[in-house]
């Protein structure tokens, strides 16, 4: 607990000079009002109190922006995260109000925690040709992907490309959990149950361990850094333990030790415009040397010869827009206000978006229902768009 | 156990009046209609460390609102095969069943049975 969570919120605070600069670039700032730079000043002068009980901390995305552009690097979302732990715990708030779907999937989440849960998860959409198994060193850990298809469709169809990725390279089965649980990302970002936080990172812990894993290959971008940071964070050795690869990584470093190439066999003769859309967790809240939103684009200007044009939308890298929600926190119109924004930029960009975060695909999914004009563009996770058009190399020289 | 205001509701009253006597460890609450029950209030009241969660509304066709129940009906059909099940939770721990205001009986051998059926499957916690 205590390497998550420090109870004095003005020692994380007291570089702050007050340039403002995160109040100016502040995601939510667009469409309400919102200032972290006076919050942070009022932590600082003692009305800390004041500030817990207005709530006003609920709201943030923790998109991570304003640590972007922070010269002195306060990780306001951090604050956020622990503040709104203390707002539940001294302050009794509840997020019920502000979290989206009412709560079902936290909820599903924190059951999760509970010693007794074993979960039964829906094995049904691994694909026929896909051998899995329950030991074993590498691990596609799906997420919560088979719960949120409560509310949403087609969610399978990423978990199914995932899956065929890995096995058609490793040709080995692969290890899935049918007793999978959450990684519990929105429960310490979203909603400030830090305990609860601990008892799902030891609880898959526990599993890595027992089945033998040491590489961790998830589609998901929050999954990714909850793993890759926060678990690493709470357990020593953790890092030496597992090695966590988003599937960007995976497939990166696999077509530049050339076990795989990419081909399109159906190539059009008109190229098609895409873009993508780099999600918080993959851009904004990595440390510096890690390159995901790099490899990413370089594997996209190797499809320009497969017959596909990459356009950058305006605002793109780590300056990417919000998909809006966070953690389940705050789906309202504000939100829906920067999530059209976002289409808006992506429309311009071209007919497809592609993610490489489930949620960031369901919240902008969700949007084109409301607007006609948004309809047109396909979102895709990465894993869907490249399923078709990685070939694997055979080395004769090998073997097996 | 959740139950409709107008027949459920009204059931449990005449199963009371007609002192026809039920299993004490369970706790009512009414609610407008069965449609209004959302599945997040089973999920939480199961994570609070209810053992099971009945649901009831009035019969196909008879609710107030028309087709409360038919949406309550289909709400818990994904409920039950897409949550519960995948959480590795007893379906019978989760139930939507209908009763009228007239059926004060039924109410009562209804709520024993569940009961029943959930003192088998024991505390929620050991399984
Ligand atoms: S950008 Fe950083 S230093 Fe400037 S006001 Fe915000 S937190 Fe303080
Ligand atoms: S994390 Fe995002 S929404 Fe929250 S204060 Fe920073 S820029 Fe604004
Ligand atoms: S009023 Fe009874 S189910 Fe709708």
């Amino acid at each position: 607990m205590e390497k998550i969570y420090e109870p004095e919120l003005r020692n994380l605070l007291k570089k702050c000079y007050q340039c403002g600069r995160c109040s100016g670039v502040c995601q939510l700032s667009k469409v309400q009002k919102y200032t972290p730079s006076k919050i942070i000043q009022l932590i600082l002068e003692g009305f800390e109190n004041k500030v817990l009980e207005s709530g006003e901390l609920w709201d943030c995305l923790t998109c991570n922006q304003c640590l972007k552009d922070c010269p002195v690097k306060i990780n306001f979302a951090d604050i956020v995260r622990m503040a709104r732990y203390k707002m539940r715990h001294e302050k009794n708030q509840s997020s019920d109000e502000f979290v989206a779907h009412k709560g079902i999937y936290t909820t599903i989440s924190e059951i999760m925690s509970r010693p007794y849960i074993n979960p039964d998860r829906n094995m049904d959409w691994i694909p026929k040709n896909c051998k899995i198994s329950d030991k074993g060193d590498i691990l596609y850990y799906v997420g919560c992907l088979p719960f949120f298809n409560y509310e949403f469709e087609n969610l399978n169809s990423i978990a199914i490309s995932t899956l065929k990725l890995i096995y058609q390279i490793e040709k080995k089965p692969i290890v899935v959990f049918k007793e999978e649980i959450c990684c519990g990302h929105d429960i310490y970002w979203g909603q400030g149950k830090l305990k609860t936080f601990i008892k799902l990172a030891k609880k898959n812990l526990e599993k890595f361990k027992n089945a033998g894993v040491r590489t961790i290959v998830t589609a998901c971008a929050e999954c990714y850094r909850t793993f890759k940071i926060d678990y690493a964070n709470i357990f020593d050795e953790f890092d030496e333990n597992f090695e966590v690869k988003h599937i960007i990584d995976y497939i990166y470093e696999n077509w530049k030790s050339q076990k795989i190439e990419f081909k399109n066999p159906n190539k059009s003769e008109k190229e098609i415009q895409f873009t993508y859309h780099d999600p918080c967790r993959l851009s904004r809240f990595l440390p510096e040397n890690d390159n995901i939103t790099n490899k990413v684009r370089e594997i996209f200007r190797e499809f320009k010869y497969l017959g596909y044009q990459f356009n950058e939308m305006a605002h793109n890298k780590e300056n990417s827009l919000c998909c809006g929600v966070n953690s389940w926190m705050n789906c309202n119109e504000k939100s829906k206000a920067l999530r059209y924004k976002r289409m808006q930029e992506a429309k311009l960009a071209g007919s497809k978006l592609i993610t490489s975060c489930p949620k960031c695909n369901i919240h902008l999914t969700c949007l084109q229902n409301d607007f006609e004009d948004l309809a047109s563009i396909e979102i895709l996770d990465f894993s869907e768009f490249i399923i078709n058009h990685v070939k694997v190399i055979r080395t004769k020289s090998k073997g097996d | 156990m959740f139950c409709c205001n107008w027949c459920s509701y009204a059931g449990a009253d005449l199963a009371g009046v007609s002192r026809f006597q039920y299993p004490p460890n369970m706790r009512i609450i009414r609610v407008m209609c069965s449609g209004r029950v959302d599945p997040v209030f089973v999920m939480k009241a199961l994570k609070e460390g209810a053992d099971g969660v009945l649901v009831t509304g009035c019969h196909i066709g008879d609710c107030h609102y028309i087709s409360g129940n038919e949406y309550a009906k289909e709400r818990f059909e994904r409920l039950h095969k897409i949550v519960i099940k995948q959480l590795g939770i007893n379906e019978k721990r989760v139930r939507l069943e209908w009763v009228s205001a007239s059926e004060g009986k039924r109410f009562a051998d209804l709520i024993t049975e569940f009961t029943n059926q959930i003192k088998e499957l024991g505390p929620l916690k050991v399984i």
